[in-house]
C-alpha cells in the first residue's frame, strides 16, 4: 500500500497511509466541514441582513446593467436577424396610379440577375394594414381615396454591390409612375452598427463592473475577516490550514455573489416590464412580429453564475491579501 | 533519541536583536520542564520556535527526529494540530461559548460533532468546568477562563503541551491549582513545557527548570535540581 508518511516532513506519524478507507474518511470529513462552514456562512450573512442587502443590491446594479445592455444587444440582434438581412429596394408608386403598374414592374424586375424576389402590397393592402396597426380607422372612412401608394419590396441578392443597387434603383427611379426609390440596406445597416455599439458598450461595462461587484464583496469579506482575526489566529495556532480558514469567507463571497444575481434579475426584470408596453409598440410599427427577448431561465441561471463566480473571486482577493501575512499570535 | 531537541538554535531579528543565542537542550516524552528567565529573555521565542510560529536564524529543532525549521509550510497544519498551547491572556474568542471555544481544535481536524461534543465534555471536566459550557468567557473568573484555555490546548490529545505564563495573571492558590492541573497531563504522557518567570512557584514543584537570560542558557535543565527533564 502505498504511504503518504514522508518520515522527513511528519514528525508525529500523523498523515495516514493512503487506502480506500482513509480517502473515503477523508473526503467525508471534507463534505462535513463544506457542509458545516455553509450552513454557518449563510447564518453569518443572514444575520448581518442590513449589510448584506446592500452588498447584494450593489452587487445586482453591477449585474443588471452590462446584463440589461445583452439584453438590449439580444433584442437589436433579433430586429436585425428577422428583418430582411439581404439588401433590399423599396418603391413607392405614385398614389392613385395604375393597379397594373406594380404588377408590370414586378413581372419586369423578377428577371434581373441580381434580384432574388420582389413582394408587392397594393395600395389596398397597405391600407389594409395601416388600418390595423394605427387604430385610425374612423378617419380613414371619412376620406374618398385612398391615400396610401403601392410598394413593390425588391430583395436583393448577397452578392450586390452597391453600384449595382444603385443602378437598379436609378432604372425604378426613371419609370413613370414611380414616385419615390428608396435603398432599405442604410436602415438594417444602422441597426446592425447600434447593435455593434451596444454590444462594445456591453463589453466594457461588464468588465468595469464585473470589477466593482469584485471589489465590493473584496471590501465587505475583508471587513468580515477584520471581525474574525482573533478567531482566525486562534485557529492558525491549533493547526488549520490555509484553506480551512478562507472557506468560510469564500461563502461569503459566494452568498453575496448569489444574493446579487438574484438582486440584477429583480432589476432587469422590473425594467422589462416597465419597457415591455413601448418596446412592443415600436417592434409593432416596423410591422414585425417580434417578441423582445426577455429573461428566460438560462438568462436567470447564468446571472446567478456570474454573481457566484465575482463573489467568489473577490472573496479570494480579500482572503489572498488579509490571511496570507497573518501572524498568528 | 529525545521527543524534542534543540541543537545550536539562534534567533536573531531583522533589528539585530538575538533572541536566543546558541541554545541545545533536548526534551524527554512524557517530562515536564520550566523555562524560566527575566522579561525579554527569550522564553517565548522558545516556545514560538517549537510552535513553527517562527524559525530560527540558525540551528536545528528536531522532533522525533524531523527537523522542524525545514517543514514544508503545507505540513505545518498537521504538526501543530499534535501540539498544545496556553497563554497568559488565554486568547480566548470572545463570542463563542465556553463549548465552542474548546471545540475549535477538533473541528479544525474535521472531527464529526458527535466526537467533538464527547471530548469538548471530556476536557471541560478533566479542568472541571463542565458545568458553565454554554456561558461566555466574559462571564467566567480570570482562572476559570485559564481553566479553558487548557481545556482548549489538550482536547485534541497533544503530544506537547506548551505553555506561556499561564498563571501570570493568577493569585498564588489558583497558580499552583493550574500548575497541579498541567502535572495531571504529564503523568498521562504529555510532554510539557511552561515558560514562567514565578520562581517561587516553579521551585516549588520540583520540575527541571531551564533559565534563560538575554537570549543564553544560564541553567540547562536538571543542573540543580533533583529532577531532570525525564
Amino acid at each position: 500500500m502505498p504511504r503518504r508518511r514522508d518520515k522527513a516532513t511528519d514528525p508525529w506519524g500523523a498523515l495516514a497511509p493512503i487506502g480506500q478507507r482513509v480517502l473515503m474518511a477523508g473526503i467525508g470529513r471534507w463534505l462535513r466541514d463544506h457542509r458545516r462552514v455553509a450552513r454557518d456562512s449563510l447564518i453569518h450573512v443572514s444575520q448581518r441582513i442590513g449589510t448584506s442587502l446592500l452588498v447584494w443590491l450593489l452587487i445586482g446594479i453591477a449585474l443588471a446593467l452590462p446584463a440589461g445592455l445583452y439584453l438590449l444587444q439580444t433584442n437589436l440582434a433579433l430586429i436585425s436577424d428577422r428583418w430582411e438581412s439581404r439588401p433590399g429596394i423599396s418603391v413607392y408608386l405614385r398614389v392613385g396610379a395604375d393597379a397594373e403598374l406594380g404588377s408590370s414592374l414586378r413581372d419586369e424586375f423578377t428577371k434581373d440577375a441580381q434580384v432574388e424576389r420582389i413582394t408587392l402590397i397594393t395600395a389596398d393592402a397597405a391600407l389594409i394594414e395601416f388600418r390595423k396597426f394605427s387604430g385610425v380607422n374612423d378617419a380613414l372612412v371619412q376620406l374618398d381615396r385612398n391615400p396610401l401608394p403601392a410598394l413593390l419590396r425588391i430583395v436583393l441578392k448577397d452578392d450586390t454591390d452597391p453600384a449595382q443597387m444603385d443602378l437598379i434603383a436609378s432604372r425604378l427611379r426613371a419609370r413613370a409612375g414611380v414616385d419615390e426609390v428608396s435603398i432599405e440596406k442604410t436602415w438594417l445597416e444602422r441597426v446592425q452598427a447600434m447593435t455593434g455599439v451596444v454590444r462594445r458598450l456591453g463589453w466594457v461595462l461588464a468588465v468595469t463592473f464585473a470589477l466593482g461587484a469584485v471589489l465590493v464583496t473584496a471590501t465587505s469579506v475583508r471587513l468580515a475577516i477584520e471581525s474574525q482575526l482573533e478567531e482566525l489566529r486562534v485557529m492558525k495556532l491549533v493547526g488549520a490550514t490555509n484553506g480551512y480558514i478562507r472557506r468560510p469567507f469564500l461563502y461569503f463571497g459566494l452568498f453575496y455573489g448569489l444574493g446579487g444575481g438574484v438582486a440584477g434579475a429583480m432589476l432587469i426584470s422590473a425594467t422589462i416590464a416597465f419597457l415591455e408596453a413601448p418596446l412592443s409598440t415600436l417592434l409593432g410599427s416596423y410591422g414585425q412580429d417580434i417578441q423582445p427577448a426577455g429573461l428566460n431561465f438560462g438568462f436567470f441561471v447564468g446571472l446567478l453564475g456570474l454573481g457566484g463566480g465575482l463573489g467568489v473571486s473577490g472573496a479570494l482577493l480579500a482572503a489572498k491579501q488579509r490571511l496570507s501575512d497573518l501572524e498568528v499570535i | 533519541m529525545s521527543q524534542i531537541e534543540l541543537h545550536d538554535v539562534t534567533k536573531r531579528f531583522d533589528n539585530g536583536a538575538e533572541a536566543l543565542r546558541s541554545i541545545s537542550v533536548a526534551f524527554e516524552e512524557g517530562s515536564m520542564t520550566f523555562l524560566t528567565g527575566h522579561s525579554g529573555a527569550g522564553k517565548s521565542t522558545f516556545l514560538k520556535l517549537l510552535l513553527r510560529l517562527d524559525v530560527p536564524t540558525r540551528g536545528q529543532i528536531l522532533v522525533n527526529g524531523v527537523n522542524i525549521v525545514q517543514l514544508p509550510e503545507s505540513r505545518v497544519p498537521a504538526y501543530r494540530q499534535n501540539m498544545g498551547a496556553v497563554f497568559q491572556d488565554h486568547h480566548l474568542l470572545a463570542q463563542r461559548t465556553v463549548y465552542d471555544n474548546v471545540a475549535v481544535p477538533l473541528r479544525v481536524m474535521g472531527m464529526t460533532e458527535r466526537d467533538v461534543a464527547r471530548r469538548v465534555r471530556a476536557a471541560l471536566s478533566r479542568v472541571g468546568l463542565l458545568e458553565k459550557e454554554r456561558l461566555l468567557p466574559r462571564h467566567l473568573s480570570t482562572g476559570e477562563q485559564q481553566r479553558i484555555g487548557i481545556a482548549r490546548a489538550v482536547v485534541n490529545r497533544p503530544r506537547v503541551l506548551l505553555a506561556d505564563e499561564p498563571t501570570g495573571n493568577l493569585d498564588p492558590e489558583l497558580s499552583r491549582d493550574i500548575m497541579r492541573l498541567f502535572e495531571q497531563f504529564q503523568e498521562v504522557g504529555t510532554t510539557v513545557i511552561i515558560a514562567s518567570h514565578q520562581r517561587e512557584l516553579i521551585a516549588a514543584m520540583g520540575k527541571p527548570i531551564i533559565e534563560l537570560s538575554h537570549g543564553a542558557m544560564s541553567r540547562p535543565a536538571g543542573e540543580d535540581d533533583a529532577e531532570t527533564t525525564r
